[in-house]
C-alpha cells in the first residue's frame, strides 16, 4: 500500500494542515491573554467571561489607533454598564509613551501592555501583523468579529448584549 | 596604511527611516519584520516624534542603503526619507565631494573639500530615498545624472569610483 516515506509525507501534511486550523478565527475560543495592567497587576482575559469584550491591540505611535480611541472613547460609557468592556493590548516598548497616550486619549477601558512589540508572545499568538486589530468576544469567549468599528460596532454590541 | 584603517572604521550606526505608503507605514509589522532581516540591522523601533523607524545598526557590519530601499519596497511601502548617521575621524571629502564607505561611494552634494568629525548624519537624496516631491526640488536645483542613475558618471572617476558603480547621493 503506502510507503513508510509516503506515511510521512501525509502525516506532515496533516499537522500542517491543523497548524494553519489554529488560526484566529470566528468561532473559536479566544486564547487567553494574560498581561500586565500599569500597576503591575496581570489582567486575564477569561476573568471577563460573562462580558461581551473588546480585544483592542494598539500602540502610541500608531495613529490609526489614536483615531479609532476617539471613536471608543464616545461608545464605552454607552454600553459598559450593559455588559461590554474594552481590554486594549499596548505594543508600546516605552511603558511612559503608553501611559502617556493613554491619559491624551482619556480612555478608561482596561489597559495592558505586551512590551515585546512586534516579537512580543500574546501578539505573535494572535498573528496580529497590524494595527488596530480588534476582536470581539462574545459572553462565552468566543471570537464573533474582527475590527469592527463606529456604527458596526454598535450594530454587533446591541445583538450580543441584547438578551 | 593608517588612512585605509579610518576608512574602514567609517561606519554607520544609526539611521530614520520615514517610509510612506497607501496605509500607516508604522502600523504595520511588514516592514519592521523586513528590516530586521537584513545582516546589518540590529534593532527597529518606532519612533511617534517623526513618525518614522529609529534603525540601530550592527557594528562590524556593512550598511547598505539599497538593501534599505528594497526590504521597505519588498514590504508594499515605499522610502520618503532615510537619514544615516556615522563617527567619522578626519574624513576629508575632497574636491569632488565624493568618498567610500566600506563599499559603497558616497557624494556630497552642495558639499566638497570638508573635513568630517564626530558624528554626522547623512540625508540621501537618490530618487529612491525621497518622495516624489522632495526629488523633484532636489533634482531642479541639483543637475547631474547620476543623482537620478544612481550610477556613477566618467566625470567622476577621477576620485576613485568607477564609471557605472554605484553612487549614492548625500546632503549633511
Amino acid at each position: 500500500m503506502f510507503s513508510l516515506k509516503q506515511t510521512i509525507v501525509v502525516l506532515i501534511l496533516l499537522f500542517m494542515s491543523t497548524m494553519v486550523q489554529a488560526q484566529i478565527k470566528q468561532g473559536y475560543k479566544a486564547p487567553e491573554v494574560a498581561l500586565p495592567a500599569a500597576n503591575g497587576d496581570t489582567i486575564r482575559l477569561s476573568s471577563l467571561k460573562g462580558k461581551v469584550v473588546l480585544l483592542d491591540f494598539w500602540a502610541s505611535w500608531c495613529g490609526p489607533c489614536r483615531i479609532s480611541n476617539k471613536g471608543l472613547v464616545k461608545l464605552y460609557p454607552k454600553y459598559k454598564d450593559k455588559g461590554f468592556e474594552i481590554l486594549a493590548v499596548s505594543l508600546d516598548e516605552d511603558v511612559d509613551d503608553w501611559q502617556k497616550a493613554v491619559k491624551k486619549d482619556k480612555v478608561s477601558w482596561l489597559q495592558v501592555i505586551d512590551k515585546g512589540g512586534w516579537e512580543s508572545g500574546t501578539v505573535n499568538q494572535w498573528r496580529i501583523v497590524a494595527i488596530p486589530t480588534s476582536y470581539l468576544i462574545n459572553k462565552d469567549g468566543v471570537l464573533v468579529a474582527m475590527d469592527l468599528e463606529g456604527k458596526n460596532l454598535e450594530k454587533a454590541l446591541n445583538e450580543l448584549l441584547g438578551d | 596604511m593608517t588612512l585605509q584603517v579610518l576608512m574602514m572604521q567609517a561606519q554607520f550606526s544609526k539611521a530614520n527611516l520615514q517610509a510612506t505608503g497607501l496605509t500607516c507605514a508604522l502600523c504595520s509589522n511588514a516592514i519592521n519584520k523586513a528590516l530586521k532581516q537584513l545582516p546589518f540591522v540590529e534593532s527597529v523601533k518606532a519612533d511617534i516624534k517623526n513618525s518614522s523607524f529609529s534603525i540601530v545598526f550592527r557594528p562590524g557590519v556593512e550598511v547598505k542603503p539599497d538593501a534599505i530601499k528594497d526590504a521597505v519596497e519588498g514590504a508594499g511601502f515605499f522610502v520618503g526619507g532615510l537619514q544615516v548617521t556615522g563617527s567619522f575621524n578626519s574624513l576629508n571629502t575632497g574636491p569632488d565631494g565624493i568618498i567610500k564607505i566600506g563599499t559603497s561611494w558616497f557624494r556630497f552634494l552642495k558639499v566638497s573639500n570638508q573635513v568630517l568629525n564626530g558624528e554626522v548624519t547623512f540625508t540621501l537624496q537618490d530618487k529612491a530615498f525621497l518622495t516624489a516631491k522632495a526629488f523633484k526640488k532636489i533634482s531642479s536645483t541639483v543637475k547631474i545624472p547620476s543623482l537620478s542613475t544612481g550610477k556613477a558618471e566618467a566625470d567622476q572617476v577621477k576620485s576613485g569610483v568607477k564609471k557605472g558603480e554605484r553612487i549614492y547621493h548625500v546632503t549633511i
